[in-house]
């Protein structure tokens, strides 16, 4: 056999395999209790260092390890010089990047960086940044590196420019990239802001590229969500903004009602009608909650003492910003009631994209009826165009979905449920009268949306909907509500219905309690 | 030189090019003694790279020597020319003859100092691309002969609409990118794409195409002209008459290989499709096999319709098995006559192959230098040529000269004129390449393919020949043709089973199931496994007594 290769055979290789797993295992276990009994005696020495490098080399994701590193560096940098410590730092910034070939995605790894940059004498920027580059290059996807990115780019002061060119070619290299979507959505309304509305995101040119390009994305590959999610924020059908909702006050109840879930308690309340109001008092319409979109106090408040020309409710919440509202007088108390914002109201241009954009799905649609992303495409675009004008037909691609796509049918109900109480609740706070019923019978609603405005209606009226008991915990916020009705929906359990202190009529015939739950309820509704 | 070489092998081989050194290389993988010799002074035969320099003497020793010469090692190629389009400028060719506005920088080629780079050049007589998830590519990652080579991915597959070349989008970014394509082409494409994936699974999409054509299918999903010519042309690799069966079969090949490597399903070997044969020698060697180059059979003994020995040089050597390469032939071989031969043939390709300028196409196709761009154009007969440019990044050519080759199957014997409607092609889009150099030769059948007889059944039954290059983009027939060979010298033994890592070779007299001493170097840590070694055995116990528990508990919760 001369000059022949010898090779080992299967069985030798595992053989050895297991027996370095063996050795590996003990030499873990041994450095580990090594590491430990030095901390223990404060050893925070080179050895230190070493050990815990042989165990984070092969395996970055020991948290303590790094820690404990920290600790070491802290100690051995108090003796040095300035110079000598950069050094130091310098070879645990090597380190760590020795061991991010390991595993790129290790949190711990990044995080040591990030704490070696802001500790050491001379951090050098640009160098981190040129990293990001070779790393996002290996892997455009890895988040933790987009991460880090952001961190090391506002250090190193990069303009927005540079970055949001970044980002551009890496979307034209793999547009599936959520994490580069997110950082774009973040840059432009640095370097486009809106020209005249400080709450919408990015100026209206800028705007109508996005879109262009995001639907390219989209149409290229449908599978692709990530895509979507960038169109919805283009589209503003991101989470609200924070806002007053409604503010009732009535002799015995005040409510206040917000666009998104707050904890009122801390929050600082004014008036110019002499009501201060206690933060402590403050008490979230569902029990226990920390956040809630609906507060209210039971107080017994003097009404119609005063005779101003303006109501102000004034409340400084959480980002340090005043929020106020301007109440009515009425009758009982004072009410005052914001219209939620729906969607953005784009310019000419803007529209113009859009409607090309829709026609574009219009086409597709002739070759692709049954196409569940251009048909949900097509509605946005239309509510996004004209809502009023394409209310019906949204809500028909909307329940054409639901038969198409029937995996995903609790989610256009829902959509559909909201479009639908929009449309009502839009036309009820312009009405402006208390007294009238919000009317939301007949309207296949699956759940409720905006409760929260409606937290002062006297009169709510679900009637022949499809809502089920997952929903009855809205109707907490119906705390100024005397006539409620929920008849003819999926409820079937009695228990679910909350306690609403100024009910008096409460209808929930034609729902699909038992017999014994009936009977219960009827001695609930006794007690109203 | 004139060591003697040993005296019996189980395989002799002739000739280096790719199918006898796969023969060559899964030999001796399986452990037999392999003798791997070539007339020539290269490695590769009819699949070798030249140099510039050595290309030109090539071209012109076929050119001088009859055709019919059949003692000529060269046989495999002929009908070659070459000719120089610039010659060296009488008038100083410096700074007067750049037109005003132009980079004083731009290089004006002339015959001189485009040789002055001969080294720089790697030219392919049969050049090829790989498919990335192609046979040619799967074995050489299976057989772990992949660590030899290096390959460059290609950059754009183009297409000629309306006199333009243009990149084909085929891949997602591309078709992301790319402004020749509204958005409502870019789902119709995408979707027609995915539907040809999904052929199998959803059948009954195509049910009332099955007998039409692919083109008559592309036609019914209302998809543009402009889609259906990438689709058709550029993405199947098809043409008006092919079937709707084979136009998806292509497509899935093409779009299997996508997203692998690079932003095309296409690779190229850097310096050139020559490098592969010699992967494979380099195999074949690793494992024992013993090259020679410039030794040639200068005689062979037959005993009971075998080659018993052959001599080579002024040895005698013992072969239980033969194996010789496209375009050589042992000594007294008779050609057995007639027959038209069984399935495809080999060779019957006409090359041209240019040194030009410029590249083909505009900026966008060959960014910062030019790229390795590959073009499939049709004609009305059918099989159409493969045309493959290719810039200084594949190692091929010096930078600022791009290599363009050409191959179609040849009809007659000019290569020139079978080239030509080809050409014109080229040279009437709005970027035409500006040529300084060409060639032209055939590429001829192999003695088997040619004669169409079964050699090994009528005359030797230990001798097999190779085909030489097929007129097809990759190599899955020569594969299959190496393949074969193998399979029926050694039907029992596996083909290129994965080939050894360094760490896996055991050296010397070492203990196979050792372990590198380095695991642990810091000796507190050595301390601590000591004094943990005797717990250790105690824990061990425990924790196997505690998983037998687990086993069996396990078993009563399943009853």
């Amino acid at each position: 056999m001369h000059g022949r290769l010898k090779v080992r055979t299967s069985a030798e290789e595992a053989a050895r395999k297991k027996k370095e797993q063996e050795i590996k295992v003990k030499t873990y276990r041994a450095g580990m209790g090594r590491i430990f009994e030095k901390r223990k005696n404060g050893q925070l020495d080179d050895e230190m260092m070493q050990i815990t490098g042989q165990i984070l080399s092969r395996n970055p994701d020991v948290y303590t390890l790094w820690n404990i590193r920290k600790e070491c560096i802290l100690k051995m940098a108090e003796s040095l010089g300035n110079e000598a410590k950069q050094s130091l730092y310098d070879k645990d910034l090597g380190f760590t990047e020795q061991c991010l070939m390991v595993n790129p995605k290790s949190y711990g790894a990044w995080h040591h960086r990030c704490w070696i940059l802001e500790n050491c004498p001379t951090p050098d920027w640009e160098r981190e940044v040129a990293l990001c580059n070779k790393y996002l290059k290996l892997d455009e996807r890895n988040f933790h590196c987009w991460d880090y990115r952001r961190f090391v780019v506002k250090k190193a002061k990069v303009p927005a420019e540079d970055e949001l060119k970044y980002c551009t070619e890496k979307i034209h290299k793999n547009f599936s990239n959520y994490s580069s979507w997110h950082y774009r959505s973040k840059l432009l309304p640095l370097l486009f802001p809106h020209e005249t509305s400080p709450a919408r995101p990015i100026s209206e040119s800028k705007l109508k590229e996005e879109l262009e390009m995001v639907l390219t994305a989209a149409f290229t590959d449908p599978n692709d969500s990530s895509a979507w999610f960038y169109q919805r924020w283009l589209l503003g059908y991101s989470q609200p903004a924070l806002d007053i909702a409604a503010i009732r006050i009535s002799k015995n109840l005040a409510i206040a009602s917000f666009s998104k879930p707050i904890d009122l308690r801390t929050c600082e309340i004014e008036t110019n009608f002499g009501f201060n109001f206690n933060p402590d008092r403050w008490q979230p319409v569902q029990k226990g909650n920390k956040y809630d979109v609906a507060w209210i106090v039971e107080d017994s408040f003097e009404l119609g003492a005063s005779d101003l020309q303006q109501y102000i409710f004034k409340c400084r919440m959480s980002d340090g910003k005043d929020y106020a509202i301007n109440l009515k007088k009425c009758s009982d108390g004072f009410y005052g009631m914001k219209c939620p914002k729906f969607e953005y109201e784009f310019g000419a241009a803007v529209i113009e994209e859009l409607k090309n954009q829709l026609e574009s799905c219009n086409q597709l649609l002739e070759y692709e009826p049954d196409s569940k992303w251009t048909l949900l495409t097509a509605s946005l675009l239309m509510r996004a165009i004209d809502r009023r004008g394409y209310h019906t037909k949204s809500l028909e691609y909307l329940q054409k979905l639901e038969k198409i796509d029937y995996l995903r049918q609790g989610y256009y109900a829902d959509l559909a449920s909201k479009w639908a109480i929009e449309k009502v609740l839009e036309e009820w706070i312009e009405q402006g009268d208390l007294t009238v019923a919000i009317d939301l019978s007949n309207l296949n609603l699956a759940t409720i949306f905006y409760e929260q405005y409606m937290s002062i209606a006297k009169i709510v009226i679900l009637r022949n909907n499809c809502l089920s008991d997952r929903t009855a915990t809205k109707f907490n916020a119906f705390q100024f509500c005397e006539n409620l009705d929920a008849s003819y929906n999926q409820f079937s359990t009695p228990g679910v219905i909350p306690h609403i202190p100024n009910l008096k009529v409460l209808s929930l015939e034609g729902n699909k309690f038992s017999n014994n739950a009936t009977t219960r309820l009827e001695d609930q509704m006794k007690n109203l | 030189m004139d060591e003697d070489l040993p005296t019996e092998f189980d395989l002799v081989v002739v000739g280096t090019g790719f199918v006898e050194s796969i023969v060559a290389a899964a030999a001796s993988r399986i452990g037999k003694t392999v003798l791997h010799i070539d007339p020539n002074d290269f490695y590769g035969g009819t699949w070798a790279s030249f140099n510039l320099d050595a290309l030109q003497s090539f071209i012109s020793s076929i050119a001088e020597s009859p055709a019919t010469d059949e003692s000529k090692q060269f046989n495999s190629i002929k009908n070659a020319s070459q000719i120089w389009h610039v010659t060296t400028p009488t008038a100083t060719p410096a700074d007067d003859a750049i037109p005003e506005g132009q980079e004083a920088t731009e290089k004006i080629w002339t015959k001189e100092n485009v040789l002055k780079e001969f080294r720089r050049f790697n030219v392919d007589l049969s050049p090829k691309l790989l498919f990335s998830c192609g046979k040619l590519v799967k074995l050489l990652i299976s057989s772990n002969i992949c660590r030899y080579a290096e390959f460059r991915a290609v950059d754009h597959v183009c297409t000629i609409i309306n006199g333009q070349t243009r990149s084909v989008p085929c891949s997602r970014t591309d078709v992301f990118n790319t402004k020749d394509l509204s958005i409502v082409e870019k789902r119709l494409l995408m979707k027609l794409l995915t539907s040809c994936m999904g052929y199998d699974e959803h059948p009954e999409e195509f049910k009332d195409y099955e007998d039409k054509t692919f083109l008559e299918y592309l036609k019914s999903v209302k998809l543009t002209d402009n889609i259906i010519h990438c689709v058709l042309y550029s993405i199947s690799m098809s043409n008006e008459q092919t079937s709707l069966k084979d136009g998806i079969d292509n497509t899935k090949k093409f779009l299997n290989s996508l997203g692998r490597y690079g932003n095309t399903p296409f690779l190229f070997p850097m310096y050139g499709c020559g490098e592969i044969p010699q992967c494979f020698c380099r195999l074949c060697a690793v494992f024992g096999g013993i090259y020679c180059l410039k030794r040639s059979v200068s005689n062979v003994s037959i005993a009971d319709a075998k080659v018993d020995s052959i001599k080579c040089g002024n040895q005698d050597i013992k072969a239980s098995n033969i194996v010789v390469g496209h375009g050589n032939i042992l000594p007294d071989f008779s050609i057995p006559a007639g027959g038209t031969g069984v399935g495809k043939k080999c060779g019957g390709i006409s090359r041209a192959i240019y040194i030009t300028s410029s590249p083909l196409g505009a900026e966008e196709l060959n960014s910062s230098g030019g790229g390795v761009n590959f073009l499939k154009l049709t004609d009305e007969s059918g099989t159409g040529a493969f045309v493959l440019q290719l810039s200084h990044y594949s190692g091929t050519c010096p930078k600022g000269l791009y290599l363009i080759h050409i191959s179609c199957s040849a009809k007659s014997n000019n290569p020139e004129a079978d080239i030509k409607p080809y050409l014109d092609k080229l040279l009437t889009t709005d970027h035409p390449p500006a040529i300084l150099y060409s060639i032209y030769f055939t590429i001829d059948a192999c003695l088997r393919c040619t004669s169409g007889a079964s050699i090994t059944n009528d005359s030797l039954s230990n001798v097999f020949v190779c085909c030489g290059p097929s007129f097809e983009l990759d190599y899955d027939e020569s594969i299959d043709n190496a393949e074969g060979i193998f399979k029926k010298i050694y039907p029992e033994d596996e083909f290129l089973p994965r080939a050894p890592d360094p760490e896996e070779i055991v050296i010397g007299d070492e203990d196979p199931v050792s372990v590198a001493d380095d695991v642990i170097t810091l000796d507190s840590v050595k301390e601590q496994i000591m004094e943990l070694e005797a717990g250790l055995l105690h824990q061990e116990d425990c924790m196997e007594e505690n998983s037998r528990n687990e086993e069996m508990a396990m078993e009563v919760g399943e009853e």
